[in-house]
């Protein structure tokens, strides 16, 4: 090992290397480069291959880094060009940023939400007055912009107890599950009592991960900005949740949802996604989430939701067996059609009918009041699941807790 | 031995029957002189666990294994009380009438703790020697317990209130593996040497086969690595990986077949792949798809 002053053009190259690769979005830091340094003098830099894996594993830390940092590599070192090669202070450091083109969802109002957060809460879930009940029943299509702003203030308030089940972790408890020995002998230590008061433990609850799949094609546009806002709203006040949406193909929101602005989280979703309002294929988007995600990010037993008015283009096979895969790799699926609720509604469409032996609830999502509905029902999730039909055949009509038009 | 060079390790990673690629190789060397955790992550079955046991007989020092699941905690991964002991103890110094304090000490003291696998490691490494511990399947635990490893990984040590502060003179060789079921925290991933463990290629997994199964005739092992390269191009549910390969190759070898037909391909591919989707997948497509050469 022969350490190279910090001038020598190679050092010099391995922090350019270094920065580049943090404008190409990996987790570099200043340790980084020092890390690049340390790998490069220990494989030593005869065997480039070597050096390459070396540089490789210091610096990404997913699968996906592995092209971004191929390309870095062919960039600054490739072409048999080898690692100890002249400064390049040609290359121009560019932020690499997704072209934001795409259609962002205007808010309506441009007020700002923020100074909302001083009023008193009883403001939000005090419905009391008929103005606030015409709101709550009135179809989110029918809003006027400042019934929205009003109808997104109350979502943002609206407490939600979502059932739990039991983790396991243990805490203290006060009597019975299983007997707690560290903290027993803790109590007992400098204490003159004869009898052993045994302390106890009980599996913590934990509360049930939400799963969101939205469906924002075409037919859905006039509900899917409300709908959104909803499920922010939603963000923080559960557990984890998980977030998808679709049209022809799905995208994972997840990080943008959790932007506490709700404004803003949801132009970074517009931002993500790049088939807003085209056609459906929900199966398809379900096969992605079953084969690439669902392995990932199910986890303790999620609660699903899926927000789709059931218009689909593709192929009800698919998605029948693809509802299959879905509902067995989670607690309960709740559907939520904002169509649902009209007068005379019954799911007659092929994707409905090719998903409905696969929902536990079937909901409308329409204005506010059926909004109410779904957190009592997520509030009101049993802890067992009922078994699901296996494979692609089954037809059977599911028990649904309510929702269907009974005809 | 410690290996000194990346050929070193190839070759006693070939010695020990673990058929490494290059960038595997250049990646443990590198966790070795850095003294950093190696963190491995690829599909179920592509022989992350497996490096740890095989970088444990090469350096000829003991494995220690976390298993990670859901609801992991410091009580398992670190230490113990031996409460029942503990409690005879007390009971003996009542039945004896001796002074209370200086024993209280003694119920508290390393005779009475049960190390689990985070303080053995710590201990093993304070004695000088540098033990192997394998966390494994770090995204099965909950994201409390990677927050705990992260202290962990940097100190090397361990406080226990009764007894002190037990510091590693050298750091332990950390191999943590997950199977991406969920992300880790780069915060975790950047304290380590990174290394994404691909499926082998073809010529590596006849290989492997070839060095685990042995008596298997060549065409079988290369019809077999083969039938996997086709099966992980085929977006099946879940891809079969190098085990999967190696429990195909011994089910062959326990029927005594010497080459793979498309009939007992069919009859045994609930070896390899897991889900009846899968099944159903390759026998539409055609189990003969997956045998003919070129």
């Amino acid at each position: 090992m022969n350490a190279s002053p910090p001038t020598e053009p190679f050092t010099d190259n391995l922090v350019h290397f270094a920065r580049y690769l943090r404008t190409r979005g990996l987790p570099v830091t200043s340790e980084t480069a020092a890390d690049l340094l340390r790998a490069a003098l220990i494989v030593g830099l005869d065997n480039p291959e070597d050096a390459f894996h070396a540089l490789r594993a210091v610096t990404i830390t997913r699968p996906d880094h592995q092209l971004v940092f191929n390309e870095a590599w062919e960039l600054f070192f490739g072409s048999g060009r080898s690692p100890r090669a002249p400064k390049l202070d040609t290359i121009e450091f560019q932020t690499w940023r997704r072209n934001p083109t795409l259609r962002v969802i205007a808010p309506t109002s441009a007020e700002a939400s923020d100074d909302d957060a001083a009023e008193p809460k009883e403001v939000a879930e005090q419905m009391g007055g008929s103005y606030s009940e015409r709101l709550a029943g009135k179809d989110f299509t029918e809003l006027t912009p400042e019934e929205q702003e009003e109808v997104r203030r109350i979502m943002a308030r609206m407490i939600w107890q979502p059932a739990e089940t039991l983790g396991r972790r243990w805490e203290p408890a006060r009597s019975g599950y299983r007997p707690d020995l560290r903290r027993t002998l803790r109590n007992l230590v400098g204490s003159k009592a004869d009898l052993l008061p045994l302390a106890f433990v009980a599996p913590r609850p934990r509360r049930r991960p939400l799963l969101v799949v939205a469906d924002v094609s075409g037919s859905m546009e006039r509900y899917v900005e409300m709908l959104l806002y909803f499920i922010h709203a939603a963000r923080g006040k559960l557990g984890r949740l998980e977030a998808f949406v679709f049209a022809t193909h799905l995208t994972r929101i997840t990080r943008q949802v959790r932007h506490r602005d709700p404004r803003i989280a949801l132009s970074q979703i517009s931002a993500a996604v790049n088939d807003w309002s085209g056609g459906t294929r929900i199966g398809e988007s379900l096969e992605t989430f079953n084969r690439e995600w669902s392995r990932r990010v199910v986890r303790g037993g999620p609660i699903a939701l899926i927000i789709s008015d059931g218009w689909d283009r593709g192929d009800p096979d698919v998605l029948r067996k693809q509802m299959g895969i879905f509902s067995r790799s989670v607690h309960r699926v709740i559907w939520l059609n904002p169509l649902a609720g009209r007068p005379g509604f019954a799911p007659e469409t092929r994707g409905m009918q090719a998903a409905l032996p696969f929902v536990d609830d079937f909901l409308p999502a329409a204005n506010l009041r059926d909004l109410r509905e779904v957190i009592r029902t997520l509030e009101s999730v049993p802890g067992h699941r009922r078994p699901r039909p296996v494979g692609g055949d089954a037809h059977g009509s599911p028990p649904f807790s309510r929702g269907i038009p009974t005809s | 031995m410690i290996p000194s060079s990346v050929d070193q390790v190839s070759e006693a990673f070939t010695s020990r029957d673990y058929i490494a690629d290059r960038s595997l190789a250049v990646t443990v060397h590198l966790a070795l002189e850095l003294g950093r955790p190696l963190f491995l992550e690829g599909e179920a079955g592509v022989g992350k666990t497996e490096v740890a046991k095989v970088l444990a007989a090469v350096l000829d020092e003991p494995l220690i294994r976390l298993q990670c699941y859901e609801g992991l905690d410091a009580n398992h991964a670190l230490y113990e009380w031996d409460y029942a002991r503990q409690m005879l103890a007390i009971r003996l110094l009542e039945v004896k009438g001796e002074g209370a304090k200086a024993d209280v000490a003694d119920i508290m003291s390393r005779e009475y703790l049960v190390a689990r696998p985070l303080l053995q490691a710590v201990e093993a490494a304070a004695t000088g020697r540098r033990p192997v511990l394998l966390i494994d399947e770090l995204d099965r635990a909950d994201e409390e317990f990677e927050a705990y490893l992260l202290e962990f990984l940097s100190d090397f040590q361990v406080t226990i209130p009764e007894i002190g502060t037990i510091r590693a003179a050298t750091a332990p060789v950390v191999v943590v593996t997950s199977n991406r079921t969920r992300e880790i925290h780069d915060a975790l991933k950047r304290r380590c040497i990174y290394h994404w463990i691909d499926y082998p290629t073809f010529e590596r997994e006849t290989a492997i086969v070839h060095r685990k199964i042995p008596g298997i005739s060549a065409e079988l092992a290369a019809e077999l690595a083969r039938a996997m390269e086709r099966l992980r191009t085929m977006d099946l549910f879940k891809p079969p990986g190098v085990a999967e390969t190696l429990d195909w190759a011994a089910s062959l070898a326990v029927l005594g077949s010497a080459r793979l037909s498309p009939e007992v391909a069919d009859s045994t591919l609930g070896v390899i792949l897991k889900y009846q989707e899968d099944i159903e997948r390759v026998r539409t497509t055609g189990v003969e798809r997956l045998l003919t050469a070129g």
